[in-house]
């Protein structure tokens, strides 16, 4: 295959199976639909993978059928704040309608090329969006089935949620291969589209508005995109992003790659963005695994690492994007530790997982971005796996209160045991998301900024923040009362099974062979533009400042596990009630006797810190700051 | 080469042991101070194996593993830095330890054991960053995170990292389970709690979570020792004393609550390697 | 196994359990913990925790309101265990024999080992009795395998 049809395909595949799947109100088809986009994005993204780096040039008449959709899709987003009368809704998109039209003005003459660039940072989210994003479309197959009987619907909405799902499939990878920034700019725009429909899929009166919360965040990195348009046209005198990194750095490419900063933080949801990522849990659970944590954010981290080399030889602005990232890293971990909410907890651990990986990017040394890049891939994994166990427990138990999850250890084993693996993954040795933070800890303290020692403070408090709360909520699910009767491991579907192993697998795979994404996607995407010194000796990761043996230590953890498994088969014990000071009662295991010889029942709870850590007590404080923090960041152009 | 591999794995193997000789010295001074005879200094080990042999009366059906996974992964952590691997790695995977025995303790469903859970999640809270801020320090004198590369540079830390040394001492209570840090698991027969974190378990269970803490024990003393490369015979002396002088503290404070500990260890021990670290650039190392 | 058995002896934890006495022989148990007469150089450790516990030592009677709290806390220390009744209220029920809701002495409720009267029972004879209870612990553990 060449390239032309290879990233064609990758777009407009995504958009014709989109549109089938629209249609398909017969359960077999959408089946059929959904596990088809698995099958053929993976086969093609595993080719993009073999067939290396590419530029392609679409012919003009591309670029027409781009311009015309946009406006199609601008005017519909006019249209939405006609409808729910959403006066920023409105302001917003004719703050883009306006100026594109004058700019289609005066552009006509402007050609990128080439029109699409794939580099190995490409084909890195090209993976990511085709494998984790199709398996979480097969997930959503039991999900929607699931969330619709809960709901009791009469008639099916699943058609239209998949067109949306798999139409942002397409529009992500357009969003990854594009180098002419209009191109770019329309795709991101049809993901805010999606996302838009997405959370306001149950058409409930509270999605609605948070999918209006949402869409008109998004929109604020859409006119920054036209602005840099205008600032790409006039005074650089091109739209092609690549021309810009490696141009000379001047006062209106810092402001070019400010604005496209700015896009990038609406998108991933930073301080003082962070409301509508939240708002948007009350989505079903595949569009938050799908676009809040695993693939939509990620476009934002995305453009903050396409655009990085640009960033290296403009200090002041590279390092106000690392400080926009630090402090959502910070705040956002301390404020999970608060949350009661399953779906709030990882959102909020999903906006600190991107900045981090935003602060490495923004500290711009050749281990910094490296560190971003293995915590983008694996956090990719690890949160999309989360989203997916929270949605299996969510449509069993009912509530999304983790107060509530106590003990699920014995009534849901397999779906705990994926949620526990999938939290253990996000924060211990030796799985890929701590050889990301590892790594990051290592780089910013050797970089060779002076206020380094600030920003590892920052790693360490907020790594400090997140242990607490996933270690917390990986207890709660463990706590039962003592009864020994044999596990009976729950059964369930088939696309559960699938996409949730499968991930386990990759995830697992990945982390002891992290040399592997190392040698074959991180490096290569950034040897264009850094030096690294690093060596993989025995497939481990040896870098000047430390090293990590990845597989080793999984051979340890496993080995650990099997001789604990040992000891504790080797010596069967009885079963003994908890200590109540001697007033357990043998029949309830969740009560004791006390005065009068009743019964009484015992709670057991957790910490949460409400009142020093909550949101009500730091929500204002953070966005406060995080508009500061903006301002650095356009004063720093200068 | 082959002698460093044997003489790696022999330390590794000692280091219970060298442990718990350490705790029955410990009780044997203390005893000692507090005008009694005390236990035989071998103590701990009967302990042990008493545990070993009561029979065993679980509370949870992960508690097995979870008590096992402590003892062992703190013997890999331990191995790791015998082997003079990266040290961030180390800390890192001794959290893999600490955390088992969280979960340990709140797989039970019992108000002590939970509550001991949660104190042992905040004491994890109070000496990880600052553990993770020594091994910076390390970095910033020696430009590396491996150990390896600090027995090479040749250069003592305690020279330039004093603040750190403090501050490592600041938390040895907490790591040792003495006063005034010792909020979650109550050694030596003090009852607040019952027994914290360690109430439901028994049996083999209870002595593989001792000789856990043996292990991390020493892997927190090895890091004071470290402070002395190349003289290691004197940072292990000096790491003794350490120990033995958060054991004086023990008999004559009182335990704080959690609250007292976090701000302490947050604001004295970042305090102390802020001040460390200014010093450091100050003099342009 | 001849170590463990000698670990045994060698590390009697004490479960201290107060079924409603007056606290005396209370008293006198703690005071045997006190520098004078030191029961810690026999390895003997006051753990509150019945699971962790080689020896309970009762005081006070057996009566109808904590008859099942004893035997829930027996049955929570794990073999082998010793039970010793400290005080003559623990043994026979004492001068509170007779009041209506006492059952009597201690071994009307839990198997008992070994009985130390006196009122209140002195630490010397505490510790007696103790020396005699790890005799019978080691052979229990002995017993329990033959």
């Amino acid at each position: 295959m060449s390239a032309q049809p290879l990233a064609t395909s990758l777009i407009v595949l995504p958009v014709i199976l989109a549109i089938i799947s629209a249609f398909s109100y017969n359960k077999a088809l959408r089946y059929a639909v959904v596990y088809s986009t698995f099958i053929l994005l993976t086969l093609i993204s595993a080719w993009l993978l073999t067939y290396g780096p590419f530029t392609l040039t679409y012919p003009p008449s591309a670029d027409l059928l781009v311009t015309i959709l946009d406006f199609l899709l601008l005017f519909y987003f006019l249209y939405i704040g006609f409808i729910r009368k959403h006066v920023l809704v409105i302001l917003l998109t004719l703050l883009q309608i306006a100026p594109l039209a004058y700019f289609e003005a005066i552009a006509h003459e402007i050609h990128v090329s080439p029109t699409i660039i794939v580099d190995y940072l490409s084909i890195t989210m090209c993976l990511i969006i085709c494998v984790i994003g199709s398996l979480i479309c097969v997930y959503a197959l039991s999900y929607m089935e699931e969330h619709e009987e809960h709901l009791h619907l009469k008639k099916t909405r699943q058609p239209r949620f998949f067109f949306y799902m798999i139409l942002f499939l397409g529009a992500m990878n357009g969003v990854v291969l594009s180098n002419n920034v209009y191109w770019l700019y329309f795709f991101w725009e049809v993901t805010t589209l999606c996302c838009y429909q997405l959370i306001r899929h149950d058409e409930t009166e509270q999605a609605e508005k948070n999918a209006l919360l949402a869409l008109w965040m998004g929109l604020i990195g859409g006119v920054a995109f036209v602005v840099a348009m205008f600032v790409g046209l006039l005074e650089l005198n091109t739209l092609a992003i690549f021309d810009i990194l490696r141009a000379h750095p001047s006062i209106f490419s810092a402001l070019f790659l400010a604005l496209l900063s700015l896009a990038a933080f609406t998108k991933s949801a930073q301080v003082p963005f962070h409301s509508w990522l939240l708002g948007a849990m009350i989505a079903p659970t595949p569009v938050s695994a799908l676009l809040h944590s695993s693939t939509m954010v990620k476009a934002g981290v995305y453009l903050i690492l396409r655009i990085a080399p640009g960033l290296r030889l403009l200090t002041p602005l590279s390092y106000a994007v690392a400080s926009v990232g630090a402090l959502s890293f910070l705040t956002t971990s301390i404020l999970a530790i608060s949350q009661r909410e399953s779906k709030r907890i990882l959102a909020y651990s999903t906006i600190g997982n991107l900045g981090l990986i935003i602060l490495c990017a923004g500290i711009n040394t050749p281990l910094t971005l490296l560190a971003a890049m293995l915590l983008l891939v694996f956090h990719a994994m690890s949160k999309g796996l989360l989203f997916l166990g929270a949605g299996i427990v969510e449509n069993r138990v009912l509530t999304r209160n983790i107060e509530d999850w106590e003990g699920l250890l014995m009534k849901y084993p397999l779906t705990t045991t994926i949620m526990l693996i999938g939290m253990a993954m996000m924060f211990l040795p030796p799985f890929g998301m701590l050889l990301g933070k590892w790594l990051a800890i290592e780089a910013v303290a050797s970089s060779p900024i002076s206020a380094a020692i600030s920003f590892v403070i920052i790693l360490v408090i907020g790594g400090a923040a997140t242990t607490l709360f996933w270690s917390k909520w990986m207890a709660h699910m463990l706590c039962h009362p003592p009864t020994l009767k044999q596990l009976k491991v729950e059964k369930l579907p088939i696309p559960y099974i699938v996409s949730t192993f499968s991930i386990t697998a990759l995830d697992i795979i990945f982390s002891a062979l992290a040399a592997i994404i190392v040698a074959a996607l991180a490096l290569p995407a950034l040897k264009p533009w850094y030096s690294i010194g690093l060596s993989l000796p025995l497939l481990n990761i040896l870098l000047s400042v430390g090293s990590f043996v990845t597989w080793p230590l999984m051979a340890a953890l496993a080995l650990v596990l099997i001789i604990a498994w040992a000891i504790a088969k080797s010596k069967k014990g009885i079963v003994a009630p908890p200590y109540l000071c001697g007033e357990h009662i043998e029949q309830d295991p969740y009560s004791f006797t006390t005065t009068a010889d009743k019964p009484i029942r015992f709670d057991v709870a957790n910490i949460f810190f409400d009142k020093s850590l909550g949101e009500p007590r730091l929500n204002k404080i953070i966005t406060a700051i995080g508009v500061l923090l903006l301002i650095l960041v356009f004063s720093a152009v200068v | 080469m082959i002698q460093a591999l044997v003489s790696s794995i022999v330390l590794i193997i000692l280091a219970p042991f060298i442990g718990g000789l350490l705790c029955g010295i410990d009780r044997k001074l203390t005893a000692r101070m507090q005008n009694r005879i005390g236990p035989p200094i071998l103590q701990p080990f009967y302990d042990v194996l008493k545990l070993w042999g009561k029979q065993p009366m679980i509370s949870s059906s992960l508690q097995p593993v979870l008590a096992s996974s402590y003892f062992l992964f703190s013997v890999v952590a331990l191995a790791l830095l015998v082997f003079r691997q990266d040290l961030l790695l180390a800390i890192f995977t001794m959290a893999l330890a600490d955390v088992s025995l969280v979960l340990g303790s709140f797989s039970a469903r019992s108000p002590y054991s939970y509550i001991g859970g949660r104190r042992e999640l905040l004491q994890i809270l109070s000496y990880e960053p600052i553990l993770i801020l020594t091994a910076v320090g390390f970095y910033l004198l020696i430009k590396s995170f491996v150990i390896e590369n600090l027995f090479k540079a040749g250069i003592t830390p305690i020279a330039y990292l004093p603040g750190f040394f403090l501050a490592l001492l600041l938390v040895l209570p907490i790591e040792a389970r003495k006063s005034p840090f010792d909020i979650s698991a109550s050694h030596h027969a003090h009852q607040e709690i019952v027994r914290g974190v360690f109430t439901e378990f028994s049996g083999f269970n209870l002595a593989l979570i001792e000789l856990g803490h043996w292990v991390k024990l020493i892997f927190f003393l090895s890091i004071l020792a470290l402070f002395f490369t190349p003289n290691l015979i004197l940072g292990s002396f000096i790491a003794f004393i350490a120990f033995f002088a958060s054991m004086l503290i023990d008999n004559i404070f009182a335990r704080l609550t959690w609250k007292s500990m976090l701000k302490i260890t947050w604001s004295v021990g970042l305090a102390l390697i802020l001040v460390n670290i200014a010093l450091l650039l100050h003099l342009g190392v | 196994m001849g170590l463990i058995d000698k670990a045994r002896i060698k590390s009697p934890w004490i479960l201290h359990v107060n079924c409603g006495g007056c606290n005396g022989c209370d008293i006198e148990i703690l005071a045997c913990l006190t520098p004078r007469f030191d029961i810690e150089r026999f390895g003997m450790l006051n753990i509150g925790n019945p699971k962790h516990a080689d020896i309970l030592l009762v005081t006070g009677p057996a009566n109808r309101r904590n008859a099942r709290m004893l035997k829930n806390l027996y049955e929570q220390t794990p073999d082998p265990k010793v039970v010793m009744a400290v005080g003559t209220c623990a043994c026979t029920g004492g001068m509170f024999h007779n009041c209506p809701n006492v059952l009597g002495g201690i071994d009307k409720v839990i198997p008992v080992d070994v009985y130390v009267p006196g009122c209140a029972a002195r630490p010397e004879a505490i510790i007696d009795g103790v020396v005699l209870a790890l005799q019978k612990l080691a052979e229990k553990a002995r017993g329990g395998r033959k």
